[in-house]
């Protein structure tokens, strides 16, 4: 078999077009995802009322179908349903034109990513003991200082190699994103090797380019474990 | 512009419709699990057990597949597979079924994800258990065998669990190749409908695989508690 790396070598560099829609998309999604992440972990904690049972239904459901189902229901619900919401308001915009679908993408990742991530925040605060709860309301701060002061910092330091596998987890989910016509890595190389019919060429370096990638995000995530666990070695 | 309204019975008449063809989702990530176990025990042995250079060539496999996303994978071999038999055997495996090459990508992606719960679960049973049962006289094979392997076994199970959960998510891209498993045939129902209900068929495609995975897991963790009954200590 002979691979043509003229080809892969003119990709490869191509492929940097790809490249901010892919890291935006996982950043994006990462960022947006925290908060209500966070929420859902604390409705979980509860463990009684309806909150508690919607917020654990949520999750079981997201961490209990393939990705790729989410996205086929979601591509197919949300153009329609913003189009009636923006004729309804009156709002002159043609959603199915106008609306680049890398949007719609970042609402399902985001969507994703919410339900994994506040697993990680709720098994990372269970990790911390109940007396560090006590000593803060004991020395007169109120539950939420405690919370940001005390609890988080140290549950996060917990969770970070947790949060690094759902980087790389999203950064390679958002490959499926090529599916809505999102312009990524894969799509770029997709279109690149329709023109010759070098598709082993061109997967083959999207290939490389996501080992770099993920190479780099688990290194960052190595210094942030240094970074977020520093309270650890001032004892 | 008119909407058609979004109906309920549409989904609970295209369940059974579907369900038979969750047998080649079933029958595809079985085969890639089964397989996949066997390239993952070997890893981990490897990675355990082997020379340096081996023990190397284990840990940059695994590496590699953790990096890599699954369709990336899948249309990797889909396209590069059959261009290395031609030139190497001169076999056309063009007209080979497409479950063949979703059974290759899978058994390559679960034999990386598996071979470090193999490792760590072979890891967490003592050395000074094969060492107890080669000095009451059994080989180490033996050893092995009937000492070291049932205890891993329990430890590795609800990684192991995890594991299969998600293969069985990730082989539903199968479709993208042409497959016709579950979503290959949801995607084939909407088309002879003209597009029309496909969020309905979508729904329940979703709800097929939430139930599926739902019992998998009840039946993983009532193996684990039978399993670890004669450890009252208890691992969770």
């Amino acid at each position: 078999m002979e691979l043509n790396t003229d080809f892969m070598i003119q990709t490869f560099s191509l492929l940097a077009k790809g490249l901010p829609v892919t890291l935006g998309l996982t950043a994006l999604s990462l960022f947006l995802s925290a908060g209500p992440a966070f929420w859902i972990a604390l409705r979980r904690m509860q463990r009684k009322g309806a909150g508690a049972r919607a917020a654990g239904l949520y999750v079981s459901f997201i961490r209990g179908t393939p990705m790729i189902l989410q996205i086929l229901l979601m591509y197919s619900l949300l153009p329609s349903a913003l189009n009636i919401f923006v004729k309804s308001a009156g709002i002159p915009l043609n959603v199915f034109d106008q609306v680049n679908p890398f949007w719609y993408a970042c609402v399902i990742f985001t969507l994703n990513t919410a339900a994994l991530l506040s697993e990680v925040f709720r098994s990372a605060i269970l990790s911390i003991p109940s007396g560090q709860m006590e000593a803060g309301l004991s020395v007169g701060l109120t539950r939420w200082q405690t919370y940001r002061k005390i609890i988080l910092p140290q549950a996060m330091s917990v969770a970070v190699p947790s949060i690094c596998n759902i980087t790389v987890n999203l950064i390679k989910g958002t490959s499926l994103a090529f599916l809505m016509g999102v312009k990524d890595i894969l799509a770029v190389a997709k279109i690149q090797a329709s023109y010759g019919y070098n598709y082993i060429e061109a997967y083959l370096d999207v290939f490389l380019v996501y080992i770099i990638l993920c190479t780099v995000i688990q290194l960052f995530f190595r210094y942030a474990e240094k970074m977020a666990g520093h309270y650890r070695t001032a004892q | 512009m008119n909407v058609r309204p979004f109906s309920p019975d549409v989904i609970f008449s295209s369940i059974p419709v579907l369900l038979p063809f969750l047998l080649v989702t079933l029958e595809v990530g079985i085969s890639s699990i089964l397989l996949g176990s066997c390239l993952g025990f070997l890893l981990a042995w490897a990675k355990t057990a082997g020379r340096p250079w081996i023990r190397g060539a284990a840990e940059i496999y695994t590496y590699t597949i953790r990096c890599t996303p699954s369709i990336v994978l899948l249309f990797v071999v889909f396209y590069g597979i059959p261009r290395l038999w031609e030139s190497w055997f001169g076999v056309d495996m063009n007209d080979w079924s497409r479950s063949v090459f979703v059974v290759i990508t899978f058994t390559l992606l679960f034999g990386g994800y598996i071979s470090e719960v193999f490792r760590a679960a072979w890891q967490a049973v003592g050395t000074e258990q094969t060492e107890a049962a080669v000095s009451v006289g059994l080989s180490e094979r033996q050893a092995f065998f009937h000492i070291v392997l049932p205890q891993a076994a329990v430890v590795a199970l609800p990684n192991f669990g995890n594991s299969v959960i998600n293969l069985l998510k990730e082989s539903a891209l199968a479709y993208t190749i042409g497959l016709i498993d579950l979503i290959g045939k949801g995607n084939l129902m909407i088309a002879q409908n003209f597009g029309a209900y496909g969020i309905e068929i979508y729904i329940a495609c979703l709800l097929i695989y939430w139930g599926m995975n739902i019992m998998i897991e009840k039946i993983f963790f009532s193996v684990e508690t039978y399993l670890s009954k004669g450890n009252p200590a208890g691992r969770t």
